[in-house]
């Protein structure tokens, strides 16, 4: 019997249907060359419809959150366990952890919290990521590259139940700087609170 | 890379198409286009790697083909269907890495969702001097069994003579030799080539 | 062993590079002797008395150029390496770069200069 992962091509929900059976059968590998360059025309077509560079990673951004959404839908059923996460911490170590191994082979180098805002974290990737989803470092793919994964983080965050603000930045390699909602850090104070 | 990635991220192209465009065909033309600009690119990292040396019939290119899909894909499609004249042939998968986990939605049965593949092998081909068609007349999202691809060789392209660089932007004079049995190097083909009816890649040589 | 210049031409035989290491004063080819030596596999050289040519013409029409000096080897090797790690890696694969349009990108012409100079053909000479 085969599980079927239901994507739909509207914005709405994923369906998920899983006879608990192994999503990976037969998991292809496909090579880094062939993302790239798809990756690389998806960039030329936002780049086309766009005024400003501004708009250009609101629209990479856009194609990533596609992604994220549905990640985190593979990755939860893989895990075999709906449990979804509660703590704040939580949803953090498994975008660090489990996401980040999914997306770049590795877990991300480091999970920083900023020292004046309690909202905000940062996740630093030293190793550019231009690495993984292009061949060699090029002017201002890497930019690209990082307003993708970015819109895939906070999706992963938003789908989860810990709705935030995603943006990546140039500090120690690629920082995503994420900004919570403050109904977050309510809701995690309570929950800490019992 | 993990294939769900590669799986995702194009899935995400073509909802944010079907977005962008009011009709279905639009998409299927847009993702077709897209896919030559892949092609032609991805035609040259083929050439590079697998070095695959030059085509001389349209079942060598057939090969070829399929070597590619394992390469970039991961998998292994067959090759068949023939037509009695040589030039067409079948692209067939089992597994479509394009579209797995994908369903389409009933608004979108116009939608040839893998249109990508045919551009990129149409870009690829036009790189090496072949004019061919193709397209899907299979889909196991539409319910077929296999996803099956057609390609249609049209006709060989003409290299165009390049103009001589001016003397004034060249260094260094450089002539191609001007034995009497070399045609050109850059000219293209083999000259016993011009009339031979049979398809096949611009085969470089100088007899 | 020294290389003097690189010519890079797309299909339609326009220039899409040119770079030099040594300036050198070429004599005519009519004063040469000419001898196409090699062809296989898109691979042509001649030598003349004072140079040696070398052409690489990839199965997509592009076409590599490189003249050295007559005693250089390991130049077949040497376009494929420019083929491969600098041309594939640095145009092709930037989505910035037209395929036929002459090269503007720096990491290019960066990355060409230290594929060449590393080469063992190359050996920069005294003047």
């Amino acid at each position: 019997m085969r599980t079927a992962l239901r994507n739909f091509l509207s914005p709405t929900k994923l369906v998920l249907r899983c006879g608990g059976i192994s999503l990976s059968r037969g998991k292809s590998e496909v090579s880094g060359t062939a993302f790239a360059l798809l990756f690389a025309e998806m960039v030329q077509y936002s780049h086309n419809r766009v005024q400003s560079v501004a708009d250009l990673h609101q629209k990479l951004s856009e194609l990533g959150q596609h992604v994220g959404v549905r990640m985190v839908e593979l990755l939860f059923v893989r895990e075999r366990n709906y449990k979804r996460e509660t703590k704040l911490l939580s949803i953090l170590l498994f975008v660090k952890g489990t996401l980040w191994k999914s997306l770049f082979g590795k877990e991300a180098d480091k999970l920083d919290r900023a020292t004046d805002d309690e909202r905000t974290y940062y996740l630093i990737e030293k190793e550019p990521l231009v690495n993984r989803f292009v061949s060699v470092p090029r002017d201002k793919s890497s930019i690209n590259c990082a307003a993708f994964v970015a819109g895939i983080i906070e999706a992963t965050l938003n789908s989860t139940g810990f709705p935030a603000k995603v943006t990546a930045l140039w500090h120690m390699g690629t920082a995503f700087m994420i900004k919570f909602d403050d109904t977050v850090l309510v809701r995690d104070r309570q929950l800490e609170g019992r | 890379m993990s294939g769900e990635l590669f799986t995702l991220t194009y899935g995400s192209l073509v909802a944010q198409l079907l977005k962008d465009y009011e009709n279905v065909d639009d998409v299927n033309r847009q993702l077709e286009r897209m896919g030559y600009n892949i092609g032609m690119r991805l035609i040259e990292d083929f050439l590079a790697r697998a070095n695959p040396g030059r085509c001389y019939d349209l079942r060598d290119t057939a090969d070829k083909i399929q070597q590619a899909f394992k390469l970039y894909l991961g998998v292994s499609p067959s090759i068949g269907s023939w037509n009695p004249g040589g030039d067409e042939f079948s692209i067939v998968l089992e597994t479509n890495p394009m579209a797995e986990f994908v369903e389409l939605p009933d608004h979108c049965l116009g939608l040839r969702y893998s249109n990508i593949l045919a551009g990129i092998i149409r870009g690829a081909c036009e790189m090496v001097q072949m004019e061919v068609m193709v397209w899907f007349i299979a889909d196991q999202l539409k319910g077929d069994n296999v996803t099956e691809i057609r390609i249609k060789f049209v006709k060989r392209l003409e290299d165009a003579i390049p103009a001589v660089a001016e003397e004034a932007e060249v260094q260094s004079a450089v002539k191609p030799p001007s034995s009497t049995r070399a045609s050109p190097c850059w000219s293209g083909f083999r000259t016993e080539d011009r009339d031979s009816q049979r398809p096949h890649c611009s085969a470089h040589r100088v007899e | 062993m020294t290389i003097y210049n690189l010519y890079i031409f797309d299909r339609d035989g326009q220039m899409l590079h040119y770079a030099e290491w040594v300036r050198k004063k070429q004599s005519g080819m009519s004063r040469s002797q000419v001898s196409p030596v090699d062809l296989r596999e898109g691979y042509l050289t001649y030598c003349t008395n004072k140079y040696r040519l070398h052409l690489f013409e990839t199965p997509s029409r592009i076409k590599f150029v490189l003249n050295t000096d007559a005693v250089a080897t390991g130049i077949k090797e040497l376009l494929h390496q420019i083929y491969t790690q600098v041309y594939v890696e640095y145009v092709v694969f930037n989505p910035m770069c037209p395929l036929s349009k002459p090269i503007e990108s720096e990491l290019f012409a960066a990355r060409l200069d230290e594929v060449v100079r590393q080469s063992p053909a190359y050996a920069s000479r005294p003047a």
